[in-house]
């Protein structure tokens, strides 16, 4: 059996605030609206570590939603990388499942055959700690898309954390992670019977999921019925086209570049920022607009999440952590889309 | 330094040798490269751009290794176009590249070939020209098949009667409203479909131009038996990175800029968001 420990909650406090000295430290907070947010935290008591979703995920930390990417000196013409500058290292506690899921999805565009030295950079810098859910949240269907609700990659990751009934049990994904965790006092070596705890409450957090999805056949399934009415139907009543979904969404990567230059007309700087399928000019060329319907924007952000996603990079781009759906002023739901085409399939009125 | 070499988004300097007016609304920009790597293939592309402006894609349409000169023909339309062609002589440009798939040019050994081009679609496959020009003897009968909306508006005249000694050149245009050396059909460019006289089932198609030529082109070859997956369409889409990053130019699984943007026809026909 790997190295895990077992740690009681007041000494897992105790070694985040040690830790702090060494390495800014977001986690999930209460705001004064009541909302949970991800935050850079000072001291360990104002966690919440019941929290059940945030608006945005951690994905924030280490694909900032808008980043400088270079200096330019239009004198000479010469561009310079600007990497994100850090002092300190950086931790992200208490990370859901899915969430670190999700960056392990984003892991696969960035990091993959083009490597983004931005995002490569902070996500090295940054000591990633995850936190099972014990109890699936309102809109969350990670169980159906498997990324949740306790944590099943073996590794991108650091340190994970299940809480039990008296402790928590701590495991790692890699090697400064066993490091860091190791520096915690109280950590008492975990026995067969603290997995069995594990295993236990994980089989109880998945019978507690109200909303699932059936992912069988789904991307070959929404590809052969590219022209369901359902999308044509919720688009003209009740897309608004806001672009939340895609802002809130933590394995959407889609960026826009932007030119600033300074009033003396001497550097320009070369920002990114999020951007979105959504938005109406999002795939405008002289040519023509290829994507100026929202039915067709509904259609490319349903069927890139749970279809053509598989085919690019060999997993969901969906993590089933319902934050699309919940924060979508018109409550539009991409499961209840794929169901609806599912039901359809099944009465054959689709392929 | 060493963030500048592997940062894929750092862009390189090129200096404008020469800007040469093509038609009314389309021009060239000579570019000489300097430091190392000249790898750019026909079909690939290249995202051009000024520091306080941006960048945009743009083929070649002319690759010359020997001389380290690129020839990128632009039409007018945008911001990045609108600062280049006002770019002086001896002045640096932006670019990174080259990026992109290209033409599958060993494809064309022994076969037929069929270049169909709309508008400023011949630009990216001038240098396919260049290349059955060089190996014809390798080649088996090759047609350029060329439409623009006026004829005023034909790209590149003087190479057209040049090449017309060497392969056949048919070209149309919906207004003739001016002849040159060679003759110009009043029309859309598949009513020159008639004059192919070759075998379709051992030809190649490679076409660029609007979508709705390309659709268009690939039904009428259909129709006279040429194999669907023997047709290459290049693609247009908006691009930010050229490198499968920023998402603009997704159709379906598909990145226009790394996976394309040149592709067989039922490869990406049968994605949602294309005219195909």
């Amino acid at each position: 059996m790997s190295e895990a420990y077992v740690i009681v909650h007041e000494n897992l406090l105790c070694w985040l605030s040690n830790l702090m000295k060494s390495f800014d430290v977001f986690g999930p907070v209460k705001n004064k609206r009541g909302q949970v947010v991800f935050e850079p935290i000072k001291n360990a008591d104002g966690l919440d570590l019941d929290y059940c979703s945030t608006m945005l995920g951690p994905r924030q930390f280490i694909y900032p939603s808008r980043q400088t990417l270079f200096d330019i000196d239009r004198e000479t013409g010469k561009s310079q990388t600007v990497l994100p500058q850090q002092t300190k290292k950086r931790m992200i506690f208490a990370i859901h499942p899915c969430d670190m899921h999700a960056i392990s999805v984003l892991d696969r565009t960035f990091v993959g055959d083009f490597k983004d030295v931005y995002y490569g950079k902070a996500r090295k810098d940054t000591l990633t700690v995850v936190l099972n859910c014990n109890q699936a949240c309102d809109s969350g269907f990670c169980a159906s898309m498997g990324t949740g609700p306790f944590l099943q990659l073996k590794d991108g990751f650091d340190i994970v954390l299940t809480a039990k009934e008296r402790n928590y049990l701590m495991e790692f994904g890699s090697e400064r992670g066993k490091r860091v965790g190791k520096k915690a006092d109280g950590l008492k070596k975990a026995k067969k019977g603290d997995f069995t705890e594990k295993k236990r409450i994980e089989a109880t957090a998945k019978q507690s999921f109200r909303k699932q999805m059936d992912t069988a056949g789904l991307p070959e399934l929404l590809m052969r019925n590219l022209d369901h009415p359902v999308y044509k139907r919720t688009a003209d009543a009740r897309c608004l086209g806001c672009t939340n979904c895609t802002m809130v969404c933590p394995t959407c990567y889609c960026y826009n570049i932007e030119d600033t230059t300074s009033y003396d007309l001497k550097t320009t700087i070369r920002s990114r920022y999020w951007d979105s399928c959504q938005e109406l000019n999002f795939a405008k060329v002289h040519e023509g607009n290829f994507r100026s319907s929202r039915e067709a924007r509904l259609r490319q952000f349903v069927t890139h999440k749970l279809a053509t996603w598989v085919e690019q990079y060999g997993c969901f781009g969906c993590i089933g952590c319902g934050r699309c759906m919940t924060w979508c002023p018109t409550k539009i739901d991409l499961t209840e889309i794929a169901k609806e085409i599912q039901q359809d399939v099944r009465i054959g009125r689709a392929r | 330094m060493r963030a500048e070499s592997i940062n894929p988004l750092s862009p390189r300097t090129a200096i404008l040798k020469e800007r040469i007016a093509e038609t009314q609304d389309t021009f060239s920009l000579r570019l000489s490269l300097q430091g190392d790597g000249f790898n750019f293939r026909p079909g690939q592309f290249n995202m051009l751009g000024l520091p306080g402006i941006g960048e945009a894609p743009f083929s070649f349409s002319l690759i010359d290794k020997q001389k380290r000169v690129l020839v990128q023909t632009i039409r007018q339309a945008g911001n990045v176009v609108g600062a280049l062609a006002k770019l002086q002589k001896g002045r640096k440009v932006h670019f990174r590249g080259p990026y992109g798939n290209g033409w599958p040019l060993e494809k064309l050994k022994g076969k037929n070939v069929i270049v169909v081009a709309g508008g400023i679609g011949m630009a990216p496959l001038r240098p396919v020209i260049h290349h059955l020009l060089k190996h014809g003897n390798e080649i088996g009968a090759a047609y350029l098949l060329y439409g623009a909306r006026t004829s005023t508006d034909m790209l590149f005249k003087d190479d057209l009667a040049r090449w017309s000694k060497k392969i056949n050149v048919l070209l149309s245009a919906d207004e003739v409203n001016e002849q040159g050396p060679l003759q110009v059909h009043e029309g859309l460019v598949t009513t020159l479909f008639d004059q192919l006289d070759i075998r379709l089932s051992d030809t190649i198609t490679f076409t660029c131009g609007p979508q709705i030529m390309m659709k268009f082109v690939a039904a009428g070859l259909a129709m006279e038996g040429q194999n669907p997956r023997d047709i290459y369409v290049s693609l247009e889409r908006r691009m930010k990175c050229g490198i499968g990053h920023c998402g603009h130019c997704q159709i379906g699984a598909k990145y226009v800029c790394k996976d394309g943007p040149v592709f067989r026809l039922p490869d990406i026909r049968k994605y949602a968001d294309t005219l195909l």
